[in-house]
């Protein structure tokens, strides 16, 4: 009893703040759609989030289907969120996981529908390949420009996804078009998609993003170079002195989270989307930050971070059929849930918590980064 | 304590969510939904004017209508799903992009009647087969539109307009068919409305570059172009917006652009217009009336599919424009006028 207490009270201490946060944007959410209502047809309306609320927590949850569908949308956020954590825990701040994600997605669709014919196993296996391997070539891109000349990788990962988008729309058009459709699109997946476990969409992908979670926790806590990632991004000088290489390990830890990005959209693609055509929006790539975030780059925070992501996606059909309440509520719960997570004092002064005993660390690595801390490369501490 | 009261407060709020039922569908009558394309609702543009048809329909078949935004291109499955969960009777979707699952909707549903607004339907007979020999599912039917007739009426009015006597099209790529067929209308227009004219034109052969398509404008302008039709997309936006910096009249595509791209409403005189919200009210009434529907269905001249977008700009709009554009329609209507021969 004694013992359950403690590790409920360990639970409290790390989850106290995102827990609270989330219930704060639910409240002031709520009140956004209280008072958006007073502008709609149907008119002023008191109980409306509960409505939306509930059709929404039954779309997600309320049914076979929507436990799968909400799976479904985490699976990609599950990598995305450990791409983004992966690289916090190194201390750099990948804005890139939207290109990442798009660069791996189209190399899975090239590859997979080259297989189509092929049998599962080596279609689907290969096209994984294929979106690992881009999305992790596309995160050594700024990894390497970091490590060489410190350039800032915030600034190269938001300039290299709009470069994927951009270069991937030419290879749509003119390389790789489809004959057949009227709009330029990469052919069919074929036997290529990952196989359904269960029910109309549980596809491979789930287990692997779950089993991928604990891999990154063993390669972050259990090994040498999860150990280096680590000591570098909380002080590469102190690395360094100690003997291990800063810059190659930041451009190790950019090509690894570029590789769980580019895995994120290979299993997106071969999951759920099955060919690639420009106009293909990578919301993944974002949100990807804010679960990260928080989840507190914990890979098993990473985990439950990602299912309330992916049942916001899962939900918001039914919300917004039975309600008629916009789909945009969910981007404005998710935003607050920053919100509150970045600004914790608010959360602390409204649920009256005491100083937090841990504070957000990988927030202090989204500060330091738009403040233009110096790279390992160029020999500074932060 | 207070930690408690703060836990009770956020766990009363899951309770308050598991609770109440979810609010109860319209009343009787048929149930429209629609999946709009990635985007937003309120877009001035296809998810807009289709959703103000789909309710016209629904309301004019003495239905209901509901409505699901799509913001990723992931969860065009979901959400088509979703109202055939909740068992809707007709489901619209919009853009050629949500096509695919449109289909595979339609065939894993045939008791549910599909639309697909701006969705040409190509089924494939066999691996060989390159010109849509296949069976469309009898539930699903796509809405195209009559681009040449559309381009044609834009035509008059750049015919009428030009003072140069030089007209200019910028259009997407040449080997989409439906953007030959507007400039090949336009071209059509301005030459019978004015003899003499010249009509410049350019395949940039990409939608998604604004650069190329304000560099393509620009020459046009370069050589004496007053007037620039684009069918190019984000493209022809770039288009549109060398025309209001060079001072000269733009008109639009697809959608009443002079709402849709505000940025460059100082210069646009018209759009040719697809009626997508005709085209969406209609397949919901001929739905109601006779039944399933099928194939791909022309909204044009004859059924009120295709317009010019009301004259902006001009001030006075020269004397028998619109009366040319009224008579050509009906024209074109009784087919008496074929915008490309």
């Amino acid at each position: 009893m004694i013992r359950l207490r403690g590790v409920a009270r360990r639970i409290w201490r790390v989850a106290s703040i995102p827990l609270l946060a989330i219930a704060l944007a639910f409240v002031v959410a709520a009140v956004v759609i209280v008072v958006s209502s007073a502008f709609t047809s149907t008119g002023f309306d008191l109980f409306l989030p509960i409505g939306a609320y509930s059709s929404l927590l039954a779309g997600a949850f309320g049914s076979g289907n929507g436990i799968t569908n909400t799976l479904v949308a985490a699976a990609p956020l599950i990598f995305g969120g450990l791409a983004v954590g992966l690289g916090f825990k190194g201390g750099l701040f990948n804005i890139g996981v939207a290109g990442q994600f798009l660069v791996g997605a189209f190399a899975a669709a090239v590859v997979g529908s080259a297989l189509a014919g092929a049998p599962t196993a080596v279609g689907a296996t290969l096209a994984m390949f294929a979106g690992a391997l881009g999305g992790a070539a596309f995160g050594f891109i700024p990894g390497f420009l970091k490590a060489r000349t410190g350039a800032h990788e915030v600034v190269t990962t938001i300039m290299l996804n709009n470069a994927a988008v951009l270069l991937l729309t030419w290879a749509v058009n003119d390389l790789v078009r489809a004959p057949g459709f009227s709009f330029p699109r990469t052919g069919d997946i074929g036997n290529s998609a990952l196989p359904i476990l269960l029910g109309r969409n549980l596809h491979l992908g789930i287990p692997l993003a779950v089993a991928t979670a604990f891999a990154v926790r063993w390669l972050l806590d259990r090994t040498t170079i999860g150990f280096e990632i680590r000591t570098v991004g909380q002080n590469p000088n102190a690395a360094r002195y100690a003997g291990m290489r800063p810059v190659v390990m930041t451009a190790l830890t950019m090509t690894l989270s570029g590789l769980l990005g580019g895995v994120a959209g290979a299993i997106q693609m071969l999951g759920v989307i099955g060919f690639y055509a420009p106009g293909i929006t990578a919301s993944v790539g974002f949100d990807s930050i804010a679960v990260a975030l928080l989840g507190r780059s914990d890979p098993i925070g990473i985990l439950f971070a990602a299912v309330l992501f992916g049942a916001f996606r899962a939900g918001a059909p039914l919300m917004q059929i039975e309600t008629s309440v916009p789909i945009e509520v969910i981007d404005i719960i998710q935003a607050l849930v920053i919100l509150f997570l970045a600004a914790d004092l608010i959360v602390r002064r409204v649920f009256r918590l005491r100083a937090a005993k841990a504070g957000i660390t990988e927030l202090k690595t989204v500060t330091q980064s738009w403040a233009g801390g110096a790279g390992p490369a160029a020999g500074q501490g932060s | 304590m207070k930690r408690l009261l703060a836990l009770g407060l956020a766990f009363g709020l899951v309770v308050a969510g598991c609770g109440g039922a979810g609010l109860p569908g319209g009343g009787g009558g048929l149930k429209v939904g629609m999946v709009t394309d990635i985007g937003q609702l309120e877009d001035k543009s296809f998810n807009e004017f289709s959703w103000k048809g789909v309710q016209d329909g629904a309301s004019a078949v003495g239905g209901s209508a509901k409505n699901i935004v799509t913001k990723d291109i992931a969860d065009y499955k979901q959400n088509i799903q979703s109202f055939v969960d909740q068992k809707y009777d007709i489901i619209v979707t919009v853009g050629f992009l949500i096509g695919t699952d449109t289909l595979a909707a339609a065939k894993a549903n045939p008791s549910i009647q599909f639309f697909g607004i701006d969705q040409f339907i190509c089924v494939a007979k066999d691996a060989s087969d390159k010109e849509c020999k296949g069976d469309v599912p009898a539930n699903y039917q796509g809405l195209i539109f009559n681009e040449a007739q559309a381009g044609y009426l834009a035509g008059i009015v750049a015919g009428t307009i030009t003072k140069s006597n030089k007209i200019g099209a910028v259009g997407g790529r040449s080997d989409v068919p439906p953007v030959v067929s507007y400039i090949k209308g336009y071209e059509n227009a301005a030459k019978t409305v004015k003899p003499g004219v010249q009509v410049l034109i350019n395949y940039v052969e990409d939608f998604n570059a604004p650069d190329k398509g304000e560099a393509s404008a620009k020459t046009m302008i370069g050589q004496g172009a007053d007037v620039i039709f684009q069918v190019a997309g984000l493209t022809g936006a770039g288009a549109l917006r060398a025309a209001c910096n060079a001072k000269i009249w733009g008109i639009g595509v697809d959608v009443d652009q002079y709402l849709s791209l505000p940025d460059s409403k100082a210069c646009i005189v018209t759009s040719a217009e697809k009626h997508l919200q005709n085209a969406a009210r209609d397949a919901i009434k001929r739905f109601k009336d006779k039944g399933k529907q099928t194939g791909n269905y022309v909204n044009d001249a004859t059924n009120g599919g295709v317009g010019a977008s009301p004259i902006r700009n001009l001030n006075p709009v020269p004397a028998g424009l619109e009366d040319k554009l009224k008579q050509a329609t009906a024209d074109m209507a009784s087919g008496k006028l074929k915008p490309v021969p």
